[in-house]
This record gives structure tokens, C-alpha cells and sequence, in this order.
């Protein structure tokens, strides 16, 4: 086979592609999607969610054959869904969701993905580790090589992936939302390592959602928005940060006012909830609690900041009775709810906002109306007759989802059909209802676009200053620092620091990363 | 075309696929498909007594098929009914013996709470291993049913055996007639009304309760039900319970019923039919009603009245594995969704 | 003692045989209830072709090709078609036992068994005495089997193959990732299952037996099943789980024997049953430990396509 003269040469783009469309259903996922990749250049992507850069990635890669369009990658045409093709072509990518199988080692990962052929079909444990020792030098050396991993640490996973593409001598690199999952310190440390590659020459097109950490790598930066290329590719220096705001989130869009939530009569200046020296046991992901001590007043939101998984699932669980206090005491309202089980503590008026809001925080195959209703179907009724209406309890799904704006066709759809910042108005339409004492928020506007993200915030906000608790657990600390009172920080499944604004965020990153006590 | 019609018009096409397939091989292993065709419709309607033979077996049927559906309806793979049910008859059989002397409505009473005990029973256990340790109930009410077999065997053979019994198969001794609540036929008013009462009230539980709407939640996503206060073991062993509870009635309707004393074996493909029946009837108890009144027929047609078809009984077997192999399949012509991005792995 | 070794091996190497080609559906993902299906279908294709050529060579290829070309359909189901993998491994376990069952009398003119006298070779026999009966009169099948599991353990721990058929079954995006179609992966587990059931299953009929009776497999399907989970989906345990369930069953026949006269039979007969509950319990047990989440076992029950 011929290999095409020099295909990083100038003029040869990257990657290149023209008219690209992919629907899903009735969803058109990317329309008319034409781009060109300069080579030796870190090229940004942006755009809200369900913009369609996951898919544009997925397209590129080809693990998602497109419906029109062609990809062409270093000047050789790519078959739609061809992820071979494309990986023999250079590109190599780094997914969201960490693409290799938890339960195999590390050297059986890079062998499962790796490009160039592997000599006989059988192979020896000492063989395969002789031949990727080398590879993951920088990620650990040879011990690594026989964890699994579901044992690594999230950073360690994500390096992984770019060795595992390094080691496809990948000549391009496509990320997507690298950032989503790391530590300040490890974004820094991925930013530097991408500039490294670029200075050899490699190619890089990384998905990102910060206009901050944009500006930070990016040499060029493109914008989708409702599957549509809206700006670029465009030099840094060309295109202003609000002319990016404005490309991301486009002219339509309507202000959002907050919903109006029902204060909670005679809670003025009162400990709603408390958790009194409470310690719980180690899960398979994260440590258990160490003897926390917290509480929440009434008019008050406080922040946990903390690297992820160093006990903020734990604490989550432990206030909503899903995990066991192995020690200590958990306060709502001043009862004691230690002992009491999950139902009690949410008729006791503590709502939850959980960390992954399609496994946790709806049924995504169960009609909207029934995920709507769901804390309905808890606590005793007064009537005494057992049997219900349905029609009434679909009415009123309807109007709280419309006084939230979820935007639906029918009550009777699966939730599985709405859009993530849609999914999570059906959320707070549940938990913000009325009874509301404490909210326990979890990463509430994870991954959330910037229209949905300041919605969530503004209606934090209107429950404080309703008068409810709120406990905001969120990585993100420009979030933390915007809502919160006060500020914790969680480390190793303790409280080691607690702030007041105004913040300091090195002081508050140190506590994080445990280089303060 | 909605979503509800489009399942049941691709249920109606799966098993009348299954049926053609099973009547291929029926042609091809010369078999006179179109007599055994009508023979069939003689055998379950239009003969002399074919109906209400057609009923008696749609019975059993239709109350472990409902505990299928309460079953499925929750995420629980409980196929365990066949066991469930021997051992319910078992136990209704054991009291009526024992008490033989006893006043009938009492006796029959007590056989039959009897009855929806043990089949209660046999069922919570594999609940308890599973909501308790998660272990898998597919397999455990599996092997349970084995087990009740063997109990429904080691029963009609030893204690319970009829001494003056003759021929190859254990058979246990009659009940005293007073305990029947029908006569040979297996169909009368007392009957329909305890099964129609049955099947409005597992309706009601289903559709009309908060705990039917907190199981169906359950069933969907078990994590999200937990997180909002649901108590998945409350309801998955009220769910288990429910099931064998509805199987041992079966069990008990059938002995006081059509059979009057119990042998080695009987209905032998009753539970895993239930199956069929809930999965044809799309896990609905109105659907069930139907799915089971239309097997009852097959079943009254091809094994009870054998002069009208002349089918061999593992041709049932084979026709009920084909409905079963192909009666979930999704069509993807359809495309109700396609696969899209967030399917592997839930984005924000 | 040696007669409960032997009776061992000829009882626990269908069972073997079997658990490894659940071991192989597992690894691909698939919760495969057809097993026992499978393996009645092995059994009476052997018997009916050896009969009908008198050759056990045809018959046990004619076995394997019938039972690969029903996991072809079951595939098809499950996958393109979208069928739930329980039910449907079901409906071809009824499918198996029926279908046998019915061909016995359509194609015999027979109702309950078929004897044949086209057996396979037993390289050993004729040892009445002393720790040689442990091994005599055992079918090549049985001599073959400890090295169709070392095969299977190479196959599937040792080997690229084995690391795309994992991938599929654990994490189908990552095998897509690695330019791996995870359905072509499933399809190629379950024929190698399905070549393994009709060995299973000719063991039965022309190996440790010499005729097809109808429901002869009597379970076994489910026991190897439960074997698999029992040895943790890793081939060898699964060997051994297969090997222990057949120890069981030989103290059970020798029970019958021995004892029937104060234990009734039929609780001698639920003590495979019983283990199996405790199995499964303990196995369950066991995997919770080392699977990350519950999430992830309902996955592999009804696997993404």
C-alpha cells in the first residue's frame, strides 16, 4: 500500500469533513457539519449539552457511522463507522466515559486496543507485560501493569487513555471532555501534557465546556450548537470570549426566571439539619465518614467542596438513609433520624437532588408523570380507601412540570426522551415542592448548559431565601464560591477546613488536595 | 399509531409466526396442519364440553400468570410458579386428608389458606435470598420448582399415597367429594367468581394503588425508587409473596377443582406456560385474561381431547418453547428509538 | 469408593462439557437458559444420525451442527431481533425438550426412549477391581474433556480473542472502541457454546449411556449453569464446580442403592437442587464482592445491543 506523501504536511488538513448529518429518531444530532482541522494545532470544541460534540467525536472517530457527509482523516477518506480505518489512519480518541473494561488489568486493556497486530494469538502474562513496559513508563511503571482497572485512580484511568493512543502512534488526538472528571492540579497537568504533544507534532481537537479552560489550551476553537458548526475553526486571538458566549448559547435563548418555591412556615434562624460526629463505612469507591460534624441552618447554603470520591457520595447517602452511620448521630429538623429509613427522613421534609441524575434521579424508562409522582407514593394517606386516580395524579404532574417549564409532548412519554438540563427541571419540579425543609443538591448542574446551569442556581437561591437548608455538593468551585455561605471542604471522608467568603481559592484547592489540614 | 397498539398488533404477529413455524414442522413431519387446525377449534370451542374444558385449564393459567405479571412488573424474574403451585396443592391435599372428617367449607377453607401459605412460601424464600443478598432469582425460584416437584413425588408415593392404587404413576387418595368446589369439569360459579375476584383485585393493586405505581418504579430503575424512599425489600418481598401466593391458590383451586386428588407430575408445563401467558398477555392482567382463556384452549384441545387432534403432547411443548423464544422480540423496523449517543452510557 | 470416583466422572463430564459453554456465553455477556436445550437437542441428534448411519462420528457432527445452527437463531433473537435473553433461552430449552421429544415419535415411531448400540470408544475397561475402575469404562469423551477445558482456559484467558469476547460481554462500548463488533463476538461464543452443549449431550446418550430417552437431561442444563456461577465464569472453576455438582450426583445414586430404604429417594434427588440454591447464594455472595455494582450484572442479563 502506498502511503500518501507526508500526509501532516501543510495544506493536508488533519481532519477534514463536509456536510456531516446524524439524526437519531427525529433528533438531528449534527447538521451539515463541515470543518477542517489545520495539522500540529490543539483545536477546541465547544457547545452546550445535546449540541451535538459528543456525536461530531463519536463521527470523526468512526464509532458512529453518519448519515450523509464524508470524514477525511490526513487526507485519506474514512467508510461511515469504520473505527478501524480511522485508527489506521493516525486518529486515535479519548472518551468521556473511560472506554476500557473495569475488570481487565492494565496490560490486557492496552492489548485489547491496541492497533499494531501482536504476534501469535495466545500469549504468555510475562510476554504481554514485556511489551507495554515501556508504554506506561509514565503512568507508573510495570507495576501498573497488572491492576485493574477499576483500581485506578480517575487521573491514572484518563493517562491511560492517551498512552493507550500514544501507543497507536496516534498522530491525532481527539478528547472528549477530558476535564469533566479531574482536580484543578490534574487539569493543569493534562493541559501541559497536550502541549507536549503538540510540540511533536500530533493534532489535537479536545471537546471542552469552560470557556476558561479554552482560552487556557486552545490555539483554535470551533462552536456547535443544536448540531450546527455556528463559529470557526477560529484563532484564539480572533474571536473575543463574548462572541463565544454568544455563538454557544445563541440568540434565542430566553432568560429564565427562577420558580417560585414556598417557604417553610416557622423556620426562621433554626438547625435543620445536623450530623453529629457521624462515621460510616468504606464502599468500593470512595472512603467512609470520619466523625463529621456539620449542620445546616435555615437561610443558609453550604458548599463541600472536595475531589470527587473522597466522600461526598458517602455523605449523601448517609443523610438520605441509603448507607448505614456505623457511629454518630444524624439531625432533621431537631429529631433524631439515625435509625429512621429513607422514606421517613423525605416525609420529614428532606429532598434530594442525586449525583447522576438519569440512574439516580429518574426512571428513564418509566412514564414522566410516574417520575414526577414518585414522592407521592410514600408516607400514609389519609383516605381510607387504598385506590387512587391516575388521572389526577398525572394533572398535577402536568402542571408542576409546566410551572417548571419541563419541556414534553405528553405526561405518558418515557423520561428517557428528555434533554439533560430538561431531565433535571423534572427533578427539582419533584423535590422543590411543597414541605421542602433541607435539599441535599448533588453536582446539581453537572454537565448542564449555561441556560439550565443558571436556572438551577437562581432556584438554590430563591430556596434560601425562601428559608429552606440547602447542602450544595459540587466539584466545581466557581459554583461553590457564586452560592454558598459557607464553604466545607471534604478530604479522605473528613471535614478538614471550612470557609467564609470571600474565598480563597488556593487556600480552599490546598484543603482539597489535602496540602492543608 | 400509539405506542399500546403497536405492542399488542407485534404480540398478535410473534405468535402467529411461533404458530407457523411449529405447524411447519407439524406439515413436515406429515401432519395434516389443516386438520389439526380445526380439530383444535373443535377442541377448544365448538365440541361438547370443549369450552368449558377450555376454561377449566385456562385457570391455573391465569392465576400464575398473574403472579408473573406482579412478578415482572417489579424486575423480578420469578419463574418459580410451577413449584409454587405442586406445593400449595400439597399442602390443601395434606389438610384435606388429615381432616377428612371436618366440616367442608372450614376444611376447604383452611386447605386453601393452607395452599396460598405454602406457595407464599416457596416463592419468599428466593425473594429474601434476593432482596436480601441479591442473589439472582432467576435461577433459585428455578430450582425451587424442581424441589416442589420432587416434594408433590416424594407425597403421592409415600404419606399420601393412595394404597389401592394401581398403574405406573403415584397418585395420592381422593378428597372426601364434599370438599369439591366443582365437579369433574373443573368450571362452576364458585370457581369463576373466587378467579374473577382474584383477577380485579390484582388489578386494582396494579393500576389503582400507590404501592402498584411504587412497584412499577421498582422495576424500572431501583436505584432512582430508593432514592426516593421507597423500600425496594418491603415491596420485592410483598412482590414474591404475592406471586406464590397466587400460584398456591392455583394449586388449591385445582385440587378442591377438577382434580380431587393429585398425581405424580401433573400439569407438568403449567408454570413455565404462565409465562408464555403473562408475556403474551404484555404483562398486563387484562392481556393475561385473554392470553390465558386462548392457551387454556390449546391446552384443553391438544391434551385432553386427543381423539379430535391427534397431536402428540411434546407438539405443546415445542409450540410453547417457539411463542416463548420469539414472543419478546422488539422490532427494530419499528425504531420506536434508535440507539442514540446516551444509550450506552447516560450523559448529562 | 473407586465406584463413586468413576461414577463421578461419567456424571460430571456432561456437566463440565456444558458449564464451559456457559462459561463462554457468560464472558460474551449472555445469561444463556437455552443450555439445557442444547444439550437434549445434542443428545437425540447423536443418537438418531449414529442410529440411522451407524456411524457415532456423524452422529456427533450432525449434533454439533444442529446445535450451532440453533445458537444461530437464538443469536438472532437476542441480538439483531432484540428479544429479552432469558425468556427466549428458555423458549429454546422448551423448544429443545419438546422438539426431541416430539421428532422421537415422528421420525421413530417411538414414545419415551431410543436405544442404540453405535456407542462411543472407551479406551479403558474391563477393570473390576482396585483403583483401576476409577477409570475404566469411561467414553473418549470423558478422556477428552480435562483438555477441552485447558483449551477453553487458553481461549478465553490467555489469548486476543478471549480479551475482545470479555471486552464485548463487560463493557460493549469499550470493544466498539477497539474496533470490535460486540454482536460478532456474542454470535461466536454462543456456536462455540452451542458445539459444546452437543458434546455435553453426546456424552450423555453414547457416552456413559446408550440410548436417547426423552427429558434425559433432567436439569443438568440449569446445574451447569449454576456451575458457571458457582465457578466464578472462570473455566477451570467452572470445571471444578461442574466436577463437585457430579460428585453429588454420584453419592446420589449410590444412595439409591444403598439407603433408599430409610431416606426417600426424592430427597436424595433434591440435594443437587438444594446445593444449587447455596450455590447460587454464595456465589452471589462472591460476586458482589468483586463486581463493582449491582448495575452492572443487570447489564449483563439483558445486554445492550
Amino acid at each position: 500500500m502506498t502511503v500518501p506523501s507526508s500526509p501532516a504536511s501543510a495544506g493536508v488538513p488533519a481532519v477534514r469533513c463536509r456536510s456531516l448529518g446524524v439524526s437519531f429518531g427525529s433528533v438531528r444530532a449534527l447538521h451539515r457539519v463541515s470543518l477542517d482541522l489545520a495539522p500540529g494545532q490543539i483545536h477546541a470544541l465547544v457547545g452546550q449539552n445535546g449540541a451535538g460534540k459528543t456525536t461530531l467525536a463519536k463521527v470523526l472517530g468512526g464509532l458512529q457511522p453518519a448519515d450523509t457527509g464524508d470524514v477525511h482523516i490526513a487526507g485519506r477518506e474514512i467508510p461511515p463507522g469504520d473505527v478501524r480505518a480511522a485508527q489506521a489512519a493516525g486518529l486515535a480518541m479519548v472518551h468521556q466515559h473511560f472506554s476500557l473494561p473495569p475488570s481487565f488489568t492494565v496490560a490486557e486493556a492496552l492489548e485489547l486496543t491496541a492497533a499494531r497486530p501482536g504476534g501469535r494469538p495466545v500469549y504468555r502474562r510475562a510476554e504481554l507485560h514485556g511489551r507495554w513496559r515501556d508504554d506506561v513508563a509514565e503512568i507508573g511503571g510495570e507495576a501498573v501493569l497488572s491492576t485493574r482497572i477499576r483500581d485506578l485512580p480517575v487521573e491514572t484511568r484518563q493517562s491511560l487513555e492517551i498512552v493507550r493512543a500514544m501507543a497507536a502512534e496516534a498522530r491525532i488526538l481527539m478528547l472528549d471532555e477530558p476535564t469533566a472528571l479531574l482536580t484543578p492540579a490534574a487539569i493543569d497537568a493534562l493541559f501541559e501534557r497536550l502541549r507536549r504533544l503538540r510540540e511533536d507534532g500530533v493534532t489535537i481537537l479536545v471537546v471542552l465546556h469552560k470557556l476558561r479552560e479554552v482560552a487556557a489550551v486552545a490555539d483554535t476553537v470551533s462552536v456547535l450548537r443544536d448540531g450546527e458548526l455556528v463559529l470557526g475553526p477560529s484563532e484564539m486571538s480572533e474571536v473575543s470570549q463574548g462572541r463565544l458566549s454568544d455563538a454557544i448559547v445563541g440568540p434565542a435563548s430566553q432568560a429564565d426566571r427562577a420558580v417560585g418555591v414556598e417557604a417553610a412556615p416557622g423556620t426562621e434562624q433554626q438547625t435543620l439539619l445536623e450530623l453529629a460526629r457521624v462515621s460510616s463505612r468504606a464502599s468500593a469507591f470512595e472512603p467512609g465518614l470520619g466523625s463529621i460534624d456539620l449542620s445546616v441552618e435555615a437561610h443558609e447554603i453550604v458548599g463541600i467542596a472536595g475531589v470527587e470520591g473522597n466522600g461526598q457520595r458517602s455523605l449523601v447517602s448517609v443523610i438520605a438513609g441509603l448507607n448505614a452511620v456505623t457511629e454518630g448521630s444524624v439531625l432533621l429538623g431537631g429529631t433524631d433520624v439515625t435509625r429512621a429509613p429513607p422514606a421517613r427522613r423525605r416525609l420529614r421534609g428532606l429532598r434530594l437532588v442525586p449525583f447522576d441524575r438519569n440512574s439516580e434521579g429518574i426512571s428513564r424508562r418509566a412514564p414522566l408523570w410516574l417520575n414526577q409522582s414518585a414522592l407521592r407514593l410514600i408516607g400514609r394517606r389519609r383516605r381510607r380507601l387504598p385506590l387512587i386516580s391516575l388521572r389526577q395524579y398525572k394533572r398535577k404532574a402536568a402542571t408542576e412540570m409546566d410551572q417548571w417549564r419541563v419541556r414534553y409532548d405528553a405526561v405518558t412519554q418515557p423520561a428517557e426522551s428528555l434533554s439533560g438540563g430538561n431531565v433535571q427541571r423534572l427533578i427539582l419540579s419533584r423535590e422543590l415542592a411543597p414541605g421542602l425543609q433541607v435539599l441535599v443538591a448533588a453536582q446539581p448542574t453537572r454537565g448542564l448548559d449555561f441556560s439550565a446551569t443558571s436556572f438551577v442556581r437562581r432556584s438554590l437561591r430563591g430556596l434560601r431565601d425562601a428559608g429552606a437548608g440547602v447542602l450544595l455538593v459540587s466539584s466545581d468551585l466557581d459554583e461553590l464560591f457564586e452560592l454558598s455561605d459557607r464553604v466545607l471542604v471534604i478530604y479522605g471522608g473528613r471535614i478538614v477546613a471550612g470557609f467564609e467568603a470571600p474565598y480563597d481559592r488556593r487556600a480552599v484547592g490546598d484543603a482539597m488536595t489535602g496540602a492543608r489540614r | 399509531m400509539t405506542g399500546g397498539l403497536q405492542r399488542v398488533a407485534s404480540t398478535i404477529l410473534l405468535v402467529g409466526v411461533s404458530f407457523l413455524l411449529t405447524a411447519l414442522i407439524l406439515w413436515g413431519s406429515g401432519y395434516r396442519v389443516g386438520d389439526i387446525f380445526s380439530g383444535v377449534i373443535q377442541g377448544s370451542m365448538t365440541a361438547t364440553g370443549a369450552a368449558t374444558s377450555s376454561i377449566r385449564w385456562a385457570i391455573p393459567l391465569l392465576l400464575i400468570g398473574m403472579g408473573v405479571v406482579i412478578g415482572f412488573r417489579a424486575g423480578f424474574f420469578n419463574i418459580g410458579g410451577q413449584g409454587q403451585f405442586y406445593v400449595g396443592a400439597c399442602c390443601a391435599l395434606a389438610v384435606s386428608l388429615r381432616w377428612s372428617d371436618g366440616p367442608a367449607p372450614l376444611v376447604v377453607l383452611c386447605g386453601t389458606l393452607a395452599a396460598v401459605v405454602a406457595g407464599l412460601a416457596w416463592s419468599l424464600l428466593p425473594g429474601y435470598l434476593r432482596v436480601r443478598f441479591g442473589t439472582d432469582e432467576v435461577l433459585t425460584t428455578l430450582m425451587m420448582s424442581f424441589i416442589g416437584a420432587l416434594v408433590l413425588q416424594y407425597l403421592t408415593a409415600g404419606p399420601l399415597r393412595n394404597p389401592s392404587g394401581t398403574g405406573q404413576t403415584a397418585a395420592s387418595e381422593r378428597i372426601p367429594e364434599a370438599f369439591r368446589i366443582t365437579d369433574g369439569s373443573g368450571v362452576s360459579a364458585t370457581v369463576l367468581l373466587l378467579v374473577g375476584g382474584v383477577a380485579v383485585l390484582v388489578w386494582l393493586l396494579l393500576e389503582r394503588t400507590r404501592f402498584g405505581l411504587a412497584m412499577t418504579l421498582v422495576g424500572r430503575n431501583p436505584t432512582m425508587a430508593r432514592w426516593q424512599g421507597v423500600d425496594v425489600r418491603r415491596v420485592g418481598l410483598v412482590n414474591f409473596a404475592l406471586s406464590g401466593a397466587l400460584a398456591g391458590l392455583a394449586g388449591a383451586v385445582e385440587l378442591y377443582g377438577p382434580a380431587g386428588r393429585l398425581v405424580t407430575g401433573f400439569s407438568p408445563e403449567v408454570g413455565f406456560t404462565a409465562v408464555v401467558v403473562a408475556l403474551v398477555g404484555l404483562l398486563s392482567v387484562g392481556g393475561t385474561v385473554v392470553a390465558a382463556v386462548f392457551f387454556g384452549g390449546l391446552q384443553s384441545a391438544i391434551l385432553f381431547l386427543p381423539i379430535v387432534t391427534d397431536l402428540p403432547p411434546p407438539a405443546l411443548v415445542l409450540l410453547h418453547g417457539m411463542v416463548a423464544f420469539l414472543v419478546t422480540v422488539k422490532f427494530r423496523a419499528v425504531r420506536l428509538r434508535r440507539a442514540g449517543p446516551a444509550s450506552e452510557a447516560p450523559t448529562g | 469408593m473407586e465406584q463413586i470416583l468413576a461414577t463421578t466422572l461419567r456424571s460430571a463430564t456432561p456437566l463440565v462439557l456444558v458449564a464451559t459453554a456457559g462459561v463462554f456465553a457468560f464472558r460474551a455477556g449472555i445469561f444463556h437458559l437455552g443450555l439445557e436445550g442444547l444439550m437434549i437437542t445434542g443428545a437425540f441428534t447423536t443418537v438418531a444420525v449414529a442410529e440411522a448411519t451407524g456411524s457415532v462420528e456423524l452422529g456427533i457432527l450432525a449434533a454439533i451442527g444442529v446445535c450451532m445452527a440453533l445458537s444461530a437463531v437464538y443469536w438472532w433473537v437476542i441480538g439483531p431481533l432484540g428479544a429479552n435473553v432469558i425468556i427466549a433461552g428458555l423458549g429454546l430449552t422448551s423448544i429443545g425438550l419438546g422438539g426431541t421429544a416430539f421428532a422421537l415419535g415422528a421420525i421413530f415411531d417411538r414414545r419415551g426412549s431410543l436405544f442404540t448400540d453405535v456407542v462411543l470408544p472407551r479406551p479403558v475397561s474391563g477393570i473390576t477391581s482396585g483403583p483401576g475402575v476409577i477409570v475404566s469404562e469411561h467414553s473418549i469423551l470423558v478422556w477428552i474433556t480435562p483438555l477441552i477445558v485447558l483449551a477453553a482456559w487458553v481461549v478465553l484467558r490467555r489469548s486476543r480473542f478471549g480479551l475482545r469476547l470479555a471486552a464485548a460481554g463487560e463493557y460493549p462500548f469499550a470493544a466498539r472502541t477497539a474496533g470490535v463488533n460486540p454482536s460478532i463476538m456474542r454470535l461466536q461464543a454462543l456456536l462455540i457454546a452451542g458445539a459444546l452443549c452437543a458434546l455435553g449431550g453426546a456424552e450423555l446418550s453414547v457416552g456413559a449411556l446408550h440410548n436417547f430417552t426423552e427429558n434425559m437431561t433432567n436439569g443438568r442444563g440449569f446445574i451447569a449453569f449454576v456451575a458457571v456461577i458457582f465457578g466464578a465464569w472462570h473455566p477451570i472453576g467452572a470445571a471444578f464446580a461442574g466436577l463437585f455438582f457430579g460428585f453429588a450426583d454420584a453419592i446420589g445414586i449410590q444412595s439409591q442403592i444403598n439407603i433408599t430404604e430409610r431416606v426417600p429417594r426424592e430427597f436424595v434427588l433434591m440435594i443437587p437442587f438444594v446445593l444449587t440454591i447455596f450455590a447460587v447464594w454464595l456465589g452471589g455472595l462472591w460476586r458482589r464482592r468483586s463486581l463493582e455494582a449491582e448495575a452492572g450484572y443487570a447489564e449483563l442479563r439483558e445486554p445492550d445491543y
